[in-house]
């Protein structure tokens, strides 16, 4: 029978609703499906919250039993980073000592010293940052610009074995990194292009490329193909049309594929791992080779990993109503 | 089958009214059709009816068993869609089945009973397609065939004909009262198309700005409109309303010399409604007039509209008054001319112009 | 939009300027715009396949000074003849079918619970979907730390405090007793935590693409939920839960950089997944370059062939509907 009562669900309805979606019992169980995805949202995201809180943690802090939540902050991860730094040693420390009650030591030394080391410079994982930096970045703006033009053709011209062309396009994301970066690496050897940023950017860019060219194409094809017909009509050149008319309605579009391939490329580590040792190596394989050296870090772990946890928040925020189509490469839309 | 009554039913979406507190009753084996302009509430009534739609007061009855807050699967009545709503992947066959197996109707029930649907809707060959690959008029009979499967209190159709092409709309149309003969079921049919509410139902509902305006046959809503708005909504041109003046007995009609007597049956009631003097409306069908030498009004010919059995003329009465009339498909009206014409004594209708509302010669006599 | 006049001017100008330059044709503007994307694909995705088919026929390694030598079959006869890789197959199967299937049912559920609009379900939703943007490394390296059964959440959060009672994950080991497959299960439940939210995502377009009339004709035709989730809900999403889980699948085939976060393959082989092995055997000891690549081409086609077993059950639903 009816869930409702003679009277009807006891206040007025005046939206649309179907009558059996506003009794009384449907709305207490949206409420609990309302709490239930609460809870379900906070679970999945302690281990984010924790990431947060532990790049604010120091050594000790982060090894105590049981684990805290409330701690004092310290950016002493930050430190160790950022930062390469020697044992003090026993003689010289009330030198240090004097020093940092003098106010002589910067913030940077006073931490170290906590710790009883002092500062001897930038570490590598700075140079490694710039170099994530310039490679997805410069990698970035050429799969887009590359991908545009391709997508701009293949939205608005016939051409041969199209379907075919494009499938083998999204394919080439689908090849595990492993796969193709042995013969990469023999070539790039060839080329002296191992370890180098041309190397990276060029192969960023390709990854990426299979992205970026699905993804414009959906924005295009959404662009109806009238306001160009009417340009070339009014005299415009098909050159002219697709900078006047077609770049300045992409633009949402680009913007995103921009976000998409830039994360992408920050956040890519196998093929740095295999690719490079060195002088352009990316941050992601510098992170993790941090397990290594004189014990685990995970102080400077966690604060690295605090730069691709805030970038990546930012972007799902910015992109929310793209992600659909970024994950699956334009493959699903709406 | 059923009898359906809205009690003071009344729908606000926010603080915007779809339909004002309206009674209604539709009797058992009934073909009402709720006809009216886009947004007057007829579809919101039509959904509230079937529980689609919640009430926001006011109660509805369905046999004097009170529905009001029932679901739409307690009323036990059958919906047919505009836009048809098959399930897009089952076949005809399992679309038509579909509220059987609901039910959990046994394998054989469910057989037989789907099998003289179509035999009725004569869809054979369409069983074991889907609805996509249908056209718009079989998908509409499966869509009926669903409804009709489920022998139901009562069939409640949106504009089932809307989203077909022309030329089916017509046929459809004749399979529906055909089959509305045929099972004698209460339906309520929502439709803006002032033809179709008059081809095909016993009663018209009439709405506009979420009220029901007029409640009649056919005939009643064509020829006794209850106000301007009736009048003006229902026929193509809709009934001709001319501004005018009446004093004693003559109705000063715009034009030099355009007076019109008023025929002797129209003399009291008018009096008593205008009180000897006022404004009043003249209404007339265009076919209720007729093109003749010496009749008491004229015009200029506007244009004229050939209509293959007939001419459709617009006649300017002055620089504002066009007036539409039918005239004969074998004459030429040259355009600009003077033309004569007369008004049907008995058809004549008077509106009073602040009420809006039709001057009735019943209520005085 | 419409054009406006200012840049309507320019071009009149320009055009008096210089008389009809010569416009490109159609035909040449899509040769211009395709060719570098497409070249840089060849050159970076094709001839590398070629290439390493061919080195899959030689023995070879990089960094021995002998050039690559012929042998034919060799290499691949001996992949399958090697029971050690058999073994690492199955794990990768194991992780693809259980980790898959957990993010089926989680993304599902999850999609479920948020399609119907509450206050902040918006907010909620994009919040769900962070883990699956975070680098997999990061996510192996952070989960690594979660799961250590002394100082890491995870133990906590679950009910042990006693780190000498509870389980060591990444170990193997429960209370000091070894219990082979829970590192695997514990890379799975990563996984899950990951990807779920992918299923989730697509899972929502597609609970939203269903049109509200299906289920008000539903509703006039007496179905009960249950019979409205079984009859219209799966069947209409049921196209893009399938893209989900091809796309996942393949992922999981792939999977290289939450493992090499999180374990490294270990403790042991026990989460030695095939992918791992191969950038084992292709970059580090020996580097058996030649035999690596064997092993990339095998992998290779049992992707393409999982791909297209989905893709043509996704084109017979398809062709059904």
């Amino acid at each position: 029978m009816s869930n409702f009562r003679e009277d009807g669900p006891g206040y007025p309805v005046t939206e649309a609703s179907r009558v059996d979606k506003v009794s009384p019992i449907s709305r207490r169980l949206r409420s609990l499906r309302a709490i239930t995805v609460m809870v379900i949202a906070i679970i999945m995201l302690i281990p984010v919250f924790v990431m947060a809180i532990t790049a604010f943690k120091s050594r000790s802090v982060i090894v105590s039993h049981p684990p805290t939540i409330f701690f004092k902050p310290s950016l002493e991860g930050f430190v160790f980073l950022f930062t390469d730094r020697a044992v003090v040693s026993k003689a010289r420390q009330p030198e240090f000592k004097a020093a940092a009650e003098t106010g002589e030591l910067g913030l940077v030394e006073r931490i170290a010293l906590e710790s009883g080391q002092e500062v001897t410079g930038p570490s590598d994982y700075v140079n490694r940052l710039k170099n994530s930096l310039i490679i997805a970045g410069l990698s970035t703006i050429f799969s887009v610009v590359l991908g545009l033009f391709a997508a701009y053709a293949f939205s608005r011209f016939d051409v041969l074995g199209k379907d075919d062309l494009l499938f083998f396009i999204l394919s080439t994301r689908m090849l595990p990194a492993v796969v193709v970066t042995i013969p990469l690496f023999l070539m790039f050897r060839q080329l002296g292009l191992n370890d180098t940023h041309l190397g990276m950017i060029l192969l960023y860019t390709v990854f990426n490329l299979s992205l970026a060219v699905w993804l414009l194409k959906g924005f295009i094809d959404e662009i109806p193909v009238e306001y160009e017909e009417a340009a070339l009509v009014d005299g415009y050149s098909r050159i002219q049309t697709f900078f006047k008319i077609v770049l300045p309605q992409t633009m949402t579009g680009i913007a995103a594929t921009t976000v998409f391939c830039l994360i992408f490329a920050w956040n890519e580590y196998a093929f740095a791992l295999m690719l490079t040792s060195d002088n352009a190596r990316t941050a992601p394989p510098s992170i993790a080779t941090m397990l290594g050296r004189g014990g685990i870090e995970w102080s400077a772990i966690a604060a690295g990993s605090l730069g691709f946890l805030i970038p990546v928040v930012i972007v799902t925020f910015a992109l929310r109503n793209y992600l659909l189509r970024g994950v699956t490469f334009g493959a699903v839309r709406k | 089958m059923a009898t359906i009554e809205l009690r003071q039913v009344e729908k606000k979406f926010g603080d915007l009214h779809a339909v004002k507190p309206l009674d209604l009753t539709i009797h058992d084996g009934e073909f009402v059709v709720l006809l009216g302009p886009s947004g007057c509430g007829k579809t919101t009534t039509l959904r509230m009816i079937s529980g689609l739609e919640t009430v926001t007061s006011g109660e509805i009855y369905l046999d004097e068993r009170k529905v009001t807050w029932l679901n739409p699967s307690e009323r036990d009545i059958a919906f047919v869609f505009q836009l048809f709503a098959l399930y897009p992947h089952l076949t005809v066959r399992q679309n038509i089945a579909f509220p059987l197996q609901a039910q959990g109707e046994s394998r054989e029930t469910i057989n037989e009973r789907v099998n003289e649907v179509v035999d009725l809707l004569q869809i054979e060959r369409l069983l074991n397609a889907r609805p996509s690959k249908l056209s718009g008029g079989d998908q509409q009979r499966v869509a009926l065939g669903r409804a009709l499967v489920r022998r139901p209190e009562a069939f409640l159709m949106d504009e089932p004909l809307g989203a077909l092409d022309a030329d089916f709309r017509e046929s459809m149309r004749a399979e529906i009262k055909r089959l509305h003969i045929d099972q004698h079921a209460t339906t309520v049919y929502v439709t803006h198309d002032q033809v179709e509410a008059m081809a095909m139902g016993d009663r018209i509902v009439v709405m506009s700005e979420a009220e029901i305006q007029q409640v009649g046959s056919s005939n009643e809503v064509y020829y006794d409109p209850a106000n301007i708005f009736v009048a003006n909504f229902i026929g193509s041109p809709g009934m001709n309303l001319v501004s005018s003046s009446y004093s004693d007995g003559i109705i000063h009609m715009p034009g030099a010399d355009n007076r019109y007597p008023v025929p002797d049956d129209w003399r009291a009631p008018l009096g008593e409604a205008l009180q000897d003097s006022g404004d009043v409306i003249v209404g007339f069908r265009p076919e209720c007039a007729e093109i003749v030498e010496d009749g008491t009004l004229a015009g200029n010919v506007y244009t004229v509209d050939l209509y293959g059995a007939y001419s459709m003329l617009a006649v300017n009465m002055n620089e504002q008054d066009i007036v539409h009339i039918r005239g004969d498909r074998l004459i030429h009206y040259p355009i600009g001319t003077q033309v004569r014409f007369d008004i049907d004594p008995e058809m004549v209708r008077f509106f009073d112009p602040a009420t809006e509302k039709t001057i009735k010669r019943e209520a005085i006599q | 939009m419409s054009i406006n006049e200012a840049q309507v001017s320019t071009v009149d100008q320009e055009m008096k300027k210089q008389p009809r330059r010569r416009q490109l044709s159609d035909r040449s503007i899509v040769n211009l715009f395709i060719w570098p994307a497409l070249l840089l694909l060849i050159a970076m995705n094709v001839f590398p396949l070629f290439y390493s088919l061919y080195l899959g026929f030689t023995d070879y390694s990089a960094i021995a000074r002998q050039q690559p030598v012929w042998v034919g079959f060799q290499n691949f006869s001996r992949i399958l003849n090697d029971e050690q890789l058999w073994k690492y197959f199955a794990t990768t199967g194991r992780f693809a079918l259980l980790s898959v299937g957990l993010q089926t049912l989680v993304g599902f559920g999850l999609a479920m619970l948020v399609n119907e609009k509450f206050k902040g379900s918006g907010l909620l939703t994009t919040l769900i979907l962070i883990p699956m943007m975070i680098s997999p490394v990061v996510v192996g390296l952070f989960w690594k730390l979660m799961y250590n059964p002394t100082f890491g959440f995870f133990n906590y959060l679950i009910g042990f405090t006693n780190p000498s009672t509870a389980p060591d994950w990444l170990a193997s080991r429960f209370a000091g007793t070894p219990v082979p497959g829970m590192a695997l299960w514990a890379v799975v439940i990563v996984d899950v935590w990951m990807w779920s939210p992918f299923v989730m995502l697509l899972v929502l377009s597609g609970l939203k693409a269903i049109p509200d009339y299906l289920y008000e004709a539903a509703a006039i035709d007496r179905a009960s939920a249950w019979f409205q989730f079984w009859r219209i809900t799966l069947p209409q999403v049921t196209p893009l839960l399938l893209i989900a889980v091809l796309f996942r699948t393949i992922e999981a085939f792939k999977a290289f950089d939450l493992i090499m976060g999180m374990t490294g393959g270990g403790p042991g082989d026990q989460t030695e997944l095939i992918s791992v092995n191969l950038y084992r055997q292709a970059f580090l000891g020996q580097w058996r370059t030649g035999r690596a690549s064997a092993l990339a081409y095998i992998i290779l086609i049992i992707i393409i062939a999982i791909s297209n077993l989905y893709i043509r059950y996704l084109n017979q639903m398809k062709g059904e509907s």
